[in-house]
């Protein structure tokens, strides 16, 4: 039995766990906004172009919010997932209207899950500035369907990167990744 | 861009993910048999650990992995109701020699051991309810391959 050591994988005493349904919430909204950002880029594709400069490119619907969405990522990677902007709006509108959540959860695999989508999405957005919207679409939609996944499966992309990493020895003791 | 190609594209997008979604959710916390000729030795996973008399529930997980906590919780129950039935978790993050050597691609990943240590069953994921029990049978009826000395 491992029941010895200290389990490493729930909250730490003394720090906070996160309601897991928090996380989930933020990829809806996530959803939603790569949506619309989906539609932006769509709709006038020669609206990104290589001839701009990238002020140009940023000057554009498609280029502010998608500025935002990094923004944001980089937020809950950074900062960590109990800082994200909507996990404030979880805690302030939605979880007063739930009931206590049965286990509270690590924050850091969905903070691992933040740095996963702020890296796609920065990669989108050096392209959208870059005036490549082809490139710009297909960055937003991995993400899109990550952040489907996590909403309305539930399922963390994050965790299995994770291991696929550890496997391959790019991440591993102490934490590179940490 | 037309308007209804936008939509068309997008909804595309929405299928495919659904379809990757109910894909995973279907292979998730099924057992499936293994031919039982593999051994683990609980020396190799960390010391003071030892297996049960009948069979041990070896879990693996990782330090960012949502259903583990679920799954040792469960598993440690499933345990604690089988009488010689042991359950171990192994914390993959540093021992990515163990993640190499049983291919172990996501986590929680449970192996279901018979007596002897050897391989019977393994589930990938959270494991569904009857997927314990039956790969706990499969061990202790030695459906398995494994040679018995």
């Amino acid at each position: 039995m491992s029941s010895k050591k200290p389990n490493p994988l729930a909250a730490k005493p003394g720090t906070a766990g996160i309601d897991p349904r928090g996380p989930r919430f933020g990829a809806t909204i996530t959803l939603i906004t790569l949506t619309v950002e989906l539609i932006f880029l769509l709709a006038s594709p020669t609206a990104l172009s290589s001839s701009n400069s990238l002020v140009q490119n940023f000057a554009t619907p498609a280029g502010i919010l998608l500025t935002l969405i990094v923004i944001i990522f980089a937020i809950g990677a950074f900062a960590g997932i109990g800082k994200h902007p909507y996990g404030a709006i979880f805690k302030a509108l939605v979880r007063p209207r739930l009931s206590a959540p049965e286990e509270l959860e690590d924050p850091k695999p969905p903070t691992f899950a933040q740095l996963i989508g702020f890296i796609i999405t920065l990669v989108g957005l050096v392209f959208a500035l870059l005036g490549i919207t082809t490139g710009a679409v297909i960055a937003v939609a991995f993400a899109f369907v990550a952040a489907f996944l996590n909403s309305v499966f539930g399922y963390c992309l994050g965790c299995q990167i994770y291991v696929l990493l550890v496997r391959a020895g790019i991440v591993g003791r102490g934490g590179a990744s940490a | 861009m037309d308007l209804s190609l936008i939509l068309l594209l997008i909804g595309g997008l929405v299928v495919v993910s659904t379809a990757v979604g109910f894909l995973v959710k279907g292979l998730e916390g099924r057992v499936k048999k293994e031919d039982g000729l593999t051994r683990v030795d609980p020396r190799t996973l960390g010391e003071d650990i030892s297996f049960g008399s009948i069979g041990t529930l070896l879990q693996f997980s990782s330090e960012f992995c949502t259903k583990c906590p679920g799954t040792r919780k469960y598993l440690a129950q499933v345990a604690s109701e089988h009488p010689g039935v042991t359950h171990v978790d192994v914390d993959l993050t540093h021992r990515q020699d163990l993640a190499q050597q049983f291919n172990i691609l996501q986590t929680p990943t449970t192996f279901i051991l018979d007596d002897s240590g050897a391989i019977a069953a393994r589930i990938g994921g959270s494991p569904r309810p009857e997927a314990v029990t039956a790969g706990l049978e499969i061990a202790m009826k030695r459906e398995h391959d494994s040679y018995v000395i």
